[in-house]
């Protein structure tokens, strides 16, 4: 689990630090510590940690030992080893939702990210005025009731009678089936998903990039350099961090989601809106809470998987 | 995808249904609790035996309904009730049933005596629910059977069957006589679809049938075809499935006829999409539930009074012309601190004349009567008729043509508690089928073996 | 517009057509961009201002001659509103409360002090994070009615008032502080507290405003773990009000009221969005103000 240190510049040991690690060896790092204090760690963590125990830890742990049978949630329960993460592995509705969410991935994550570190330089740094007015706007969505926003976009993704076909048939486009095509099922979904969250990507980018010293900027201006400039060799490395912490918490806000495909398309047409976690509530609809518990663990392999894989891609472009 | 090309009126009741799917959500977790109590199985459901009689009866019991107009319905016969039993106080309370019940009798707190409850959830709930079947006795014979299978769970009766939603023929007159069909003689399917062809011969733009895109009605809607050919549905009394039959490949036939000749139109049960095509001509046929009837009250209202309504067609001769889409039933939790109080109101609601009246016969929720369902107490259903006749449906007796129905659905129907997931595998691959991109075979091949490795043996 | 002012020298005269383009374009953006983000939100209001029956009729449409608040009476009448507001904002205060003090003193302790099994305890922290929460339903159900929690405002606010986001976000922010900082001021003799308070605090602040906004609004909006673990009217939060309304809707398909019931949600959707917008406006200068503390660092 340390591997997910985001701390990109912390030295690379070569060798995954285990949480055990005796003391001698952690005096080889770097980073100097407060060795003669160290059980105020244990203090400042322990508010915390008692309720995590109490109403985080303890019923993952059930949920992790409800993954290794076939419990229903009534009578006995069963042992069945690996039974549920072989189902899991061996099934093709599995790994075409892991497919769905990836491609709503694609369609959301970066564009996502781009936006948002781009606006909130805009707004930060760009003389414009309403921009606070602007601000406000965007995140508003954040706060708003899923029901009646999900029943908004049903409206506006409709074939006949929707918003957006209307502006196609404006510029004499044929109409679309947004939500009743598997092509467009996924972007439409997409959208709203773009439309619900950037307040929330808008709140963590301003919060980086408002946090950039104002002097950096300074230097840069009286050293010629243009807006666009100062945005790739400023602002972007000075929010790289931030910017890993969003895709971690996106990633796993897309691998869990799924809310907004079952209003919009209970995962249809065809099961093509199925993602990974709209799928993992199916099995917990079905009663079948062992194979949702073992569908909902192996999200956790995956993504932490991706998680490595990124933490490494950041440190050898850092190492560079 | 269907093109079509409407002018851009109309009503939405579209996103309600997909809401539907929201309210599931809190649903999310709990459908999976239903069974969830500890301990609970199907060995130790608690009998409901002795009942206090009028005078003796005490006490007050909190009942639970959809906060909607069915509870405002029942309100009204708490009255004639509190006439019999005066010394027994009610709480008909509005809660969100579908998310509520199951985590409530999980845990035990806040239990109600009694609450209404939807068929198919039935089913997973009986380990939580007392056993009625000796209360019920007296009142079986004269009970709609399938109800009756609906709602017993491991040979015991743990459901006091409510409604009965029996799948009716609704048609444009007017576009059927102008085609040259006489209604009376749509008594077979090859007919119905002769009167499609017929309709779209004198108009090409018409595609009369609706083929619902929503994956979960339009498996409810083939299960309406099945049922009535067959009595089951999904599965047998056995709990095996019985979806490799001639009854689905019959009606899968049907179905895929539709739409290869085009013939149907696609789009979702009360979209705005599907009220204006029924308003403008476009959708004529309707072999749907009774509650197609709240589109022609309300919704339909440039066709209005262009509407009628018979029995659906059969499958063969003699056949029975009726199946099952849709109903609910009330249940007694066994944790319920006064479940002789909640059966008695049942009691009185369902199975007194005067009770049944005041549900289903004209109301001041319901001013034509409670016309979207039907009673599954037979004797009421023989009885005279407790629904207004409708201007909309042009003074044809609703009550006569439906009444029949519900008496003819075929017994043996059972509900799996998997039903809703089924729509998953058969759902989407009838979808596919009516969008021309699978065939009857593949569509019963693909079913069976999704449903049978992800929710039977799983189950 | 103060650089259109600025020193008329030759070349700013030159590039003032391109700027003023640029400057037009960046309006032009930001118009089309509040309009795709207001239109839904204008929707939800305008259709809790319309008749119910052309809710239905013309979902689009507005036409303000016909404006009603007979949606809004209703739906006072019909639901306890204002109780589940009082509900939604004691929970919000309390669990915001306690997240906004646990978290970043976790996050603390978690980024500059060692201590045995601490990365085994941080990965556990991070796994819960991984874990999709619809898992955690059902565990945390009969755990809840095991210590007799039901239907209590506890469980509404202890599960979830201290979430591995938070604490990841703070450790993560907590990092970056230099070490020579921290040690300065031990070496002055502060303790451990005081260097919390006095050295990380400040320079915590833009994140503890984002924080503070975001957890905010995620309280003030959760929505599964509520429905499951309140089933009494007096624990009612607004989020589970919102939640049965729209199920009222639906299920209300085969009746006549249903057209007043979708009114009725809207002006209940609307009704709930108005605080935290008034909220988040209200606290943004507070918020703002603690970004910009940050960046004077």
């Amino acid at each position: 689990m340390s591997l997910l240190e985001w701390n990109t510049s912390a030295p690379r040991t070569g060798e995954p630090a285990r949480g055990t690690r005796p003391p001698a060896s952690r005096s080889a790092r770097t980073r100097r510590r407060l060795p003669r204090d160290w059980w105020w760690g244990y203090l400042f963590i322990a508010p915390f940690f008692v309720i995590f125990a109490a109403f985080s830890a303890y019923p993952m742990i059930y949920a992790l030992e409800l993954s290794f049978s076939d419990w229903h949630g009534a009578g006995r329960l069963h042992w069945v080893g690996f039974g549920n993460y072989t189902y899991l592995l061996t099934n093709p509705q599995f790994w075409s939702s892991l497919g769905n969410s990836g491609v709503m991935w694609v369609l959301i994550v970066p564009l996502q990210t781009v936006l948002a570190v781009a606006a909130a330089s805009l707004l930060t740094r760009a003389r414009l005025r309403f921009t606070k007015s602007l601000r406000t706007i965007v995140i508003i969505p954040y706060v708003t009731p899923l029901a009646a926003m999900a029943q908004a976009f049903i409206l506006i993704f409709d074939k006949n009678f929707g918003v957006l076909n209307a502006i196609l048939r404006f510029f004499g486009l044929p109409a679309v089936g947004w939500l009743t095509t598997t092509s467009w099922a996924k972007p439409s979904i997409a959208l709203f998903i773009l439309w619900k969250t950037s307040g929330f990507a808008l709140i963590i980018m301003l919060a980086a990039v408002q946090s950039i010293p104002e002097h950096l900027y300074e230097a840069a201006a009286l050293d010629g350099a243009g807006a666009p400039r100062m945005f790739w060799s400023i602002t972007v490395p000075m929010v790289r961090r931030h910017i890993g912490f969003f895709l971690v918490i996106s990633t796993l806000g897309i691998s869990q989601m799924f809310l907004e495909p079952y209003v919009l398309t209970q995962g249809g047409p065809y099961n093509s809106t199925t993602t990974s976690g709209l799928y993992l509530y199916q099995h917990i609809q079905n009663s079948d809470l062992g194979t949702g518990a073992a569908n909902s663990f192996l999200l956790v392999v995956l993504v932490f998987l991706l998680s490595l894989i990124a933490v490494r891609v950041l440190r050898s472009k850092e190492e560079q | 995808m269907t093109e079509n090309e409407l002018p851009p009126r109309g009503l939405s009741r579209r996103g309600a249904l997909q809401l539907l799917g929201f309210a599931g959500l809190g649903t999310a977790a709990i459908s999976a609790l239903s069974a969830c109590a500890p301990g609970g199985s199907s060995g130790n459901t608690k009998a409901l035996s002795a009942v206090p009689s009028s005078t003796a009866a005490k006490g007050e019991a909190t009942l639970w309904f959809n906060d909607d107009d069915l509870l405002k319905v029942f309100k009204t016969v708490v009255p004639s009730f509190n006439a019999k039993y005066p010394q027994v106080k009610l709480n008909l309370v509005g809660v969100d049933i579908g998310t509520k019940l199951a985590p409530t009798l999980i845990s035990g707190t806040g239990v109600p005596d009694g609450s209404f409850a939807a068929d198919g959830a039935v089913g997973a709930q009986a380990a939580e629910l007392y056993d009625l079947t000796s209360l019920m006795k007296p009142y079986v014979a004269d009970t709609v059977q399938y109800k009756l299978d609906v709602n017993t769970v491991g040979g015991k009766l743990v459901g006091i069957p409510w409604d009965t939603d029996p799948g009716l023929f609704f048609y444009r007159e007017d576009i059927l006589s102008a085609a040259g069909v006489d209604p009376a003689q749509l008594t077979s399917y090859d007919a119905l679809l002769d009167a499609a062809r017929a309709v779209k011969g004198k108009n090409p733009n018409a595609r009369p049938i609706p083929l619902e895109q929503d994956p979960n009605l339009g498996m409810q809607w083939l299960m309406m075809l099945v049922s009535q050919q067959q009595g089951s549905g999904l599965v047998d009394a056995q709990g095996n499935l019985t979806i490799d039959t001639d009854a689905y490949r019959n009606a899968l036939t049907w179905i895929k006829k539709v739409a290869d000749e085009n013939l149907g139109a696609r789009c979702k049960f009360a979209s705005t999409a599907q009220i204006a095509l029924a308003d403008n001509g476009t959708i004529s046929i309707v072999p749907w539930a009774i509650w197609f009837n709240f589109l022609v009250q309300t919704a339909l209202t440039k066709s209005s009074g262009k509407w009628r309504v018979s029995q659906l067609p059969a499958w063969k001769s003699g056949g029975a012309r009726s199946g099952v889409m849709g109903g609910s039933s009330f249940i007694i939790p066994a944790k319920a601190a006064q479940p002789q109080l909640a059966w008695l109101f049942y009691e009185h609601a369902i199975y007194s004349p005067e009770g049944i009246k005041q549900v289903f016969g004209p109301n001041t929720v319901y001013p034509n009567g409670l016309n979207t369902a039907l009673p599954s107490v037979k004797s009421a259903l023989s009885g005279p008729s407790l629904f207004n006749a409708l201007p909309q449906l042009g003074k044809t007796s609703l009550w006569d043509v439906a009444a029949q129905a519900s008496l003819g659905i075929p017994a043996g129907y059972h509900v799996p508690t998997w039903f809703n997931q089924a729509a998953n595998y058969l759902g989407a691959n009838l979808q596919l089928l009516m969008d021309g991109k699978m065939s009857v075979d593949d569509v019963i091949k693909q079913s069976v073996s999704g449903i049978k490795t992800n929710l039977v043996q799983r189950a | 517009m103060s650089s259109a002012l600025s020193v008329p020298s030759v070349r700013a005269r030159r590039t003032e057509p391109a700027v003023r383009f640029r400057r037009a374009l960046g309006y032009l953006a930001m118009l089309l961009a509040a309009l795709a983000f207001l239109y839904p939100i204008y929707w939800m209001v305008t259709s809790s201002l319309k008749p119910g029956v052309s809710i239905l009729d013309d979902p689009l449409g507005f036409n303000p001659a016909q404006a009603t608040l007979r949606n809004w009476t209703g739906m006072f009448a019909n639901v306890p509103i204002v109780h589940a507001f009082i509900n939604t904002l004691i929970v919000v205060v309390v669990k915001g409360g306690v997240l906004m003090v646990f978290s970043p003193l976790a996050g603390y302790g978690f980024a500059k002090f060692d201590f045995p099994f601490k990365n085994f305890l941080f990965g556990f922290v991070l796994l819960t994070l991984m874990l999709p929460t619809l898992v955690l339903i059902v565990p945390l159900l009969l755990e809840m009615s095991q210590i007799g929690w039901i239907n209590s405002y506890q469980a509404l606010i202890l599960p979830g008032a201290v979430d591995a986001f938070s604490v990841f976000w703070m450790r993560q922010t907590i990092e970056q502080i230099p070490d020579e900082l921290i040690d300065a001021a031990r070496i002055d003799g502060a303790g451990p507290l005081r260097v919390f308070r006095s050295i990380c605090v400040p320079v915590l602040r833009p994140a503890l405003a984002a924080l503070a906004v975001l957890s905010l609004f995620n309280i003030y909006n959760d929505l599964v773990w509520p429905i499951v673990a309140v089933n009494d009217q007096r624990h009612e939060t607004l989020a589970i009000l919102l939640a049965s309304l729209t199920s009222n809707v639906s299920g209300a398909q085969g009746s006549t009221s249903s057209a007043d019931l979708w009114g009725q949600l809207m002006a209940a959707c609307t009704f709930a969005t108005i605080p935290t917008i008034l909220l988040f406006v209200f606290l943004q200068r507070h918020f703002i103000r603690g970004l910009l503390a940050g960046s004077s660092r």
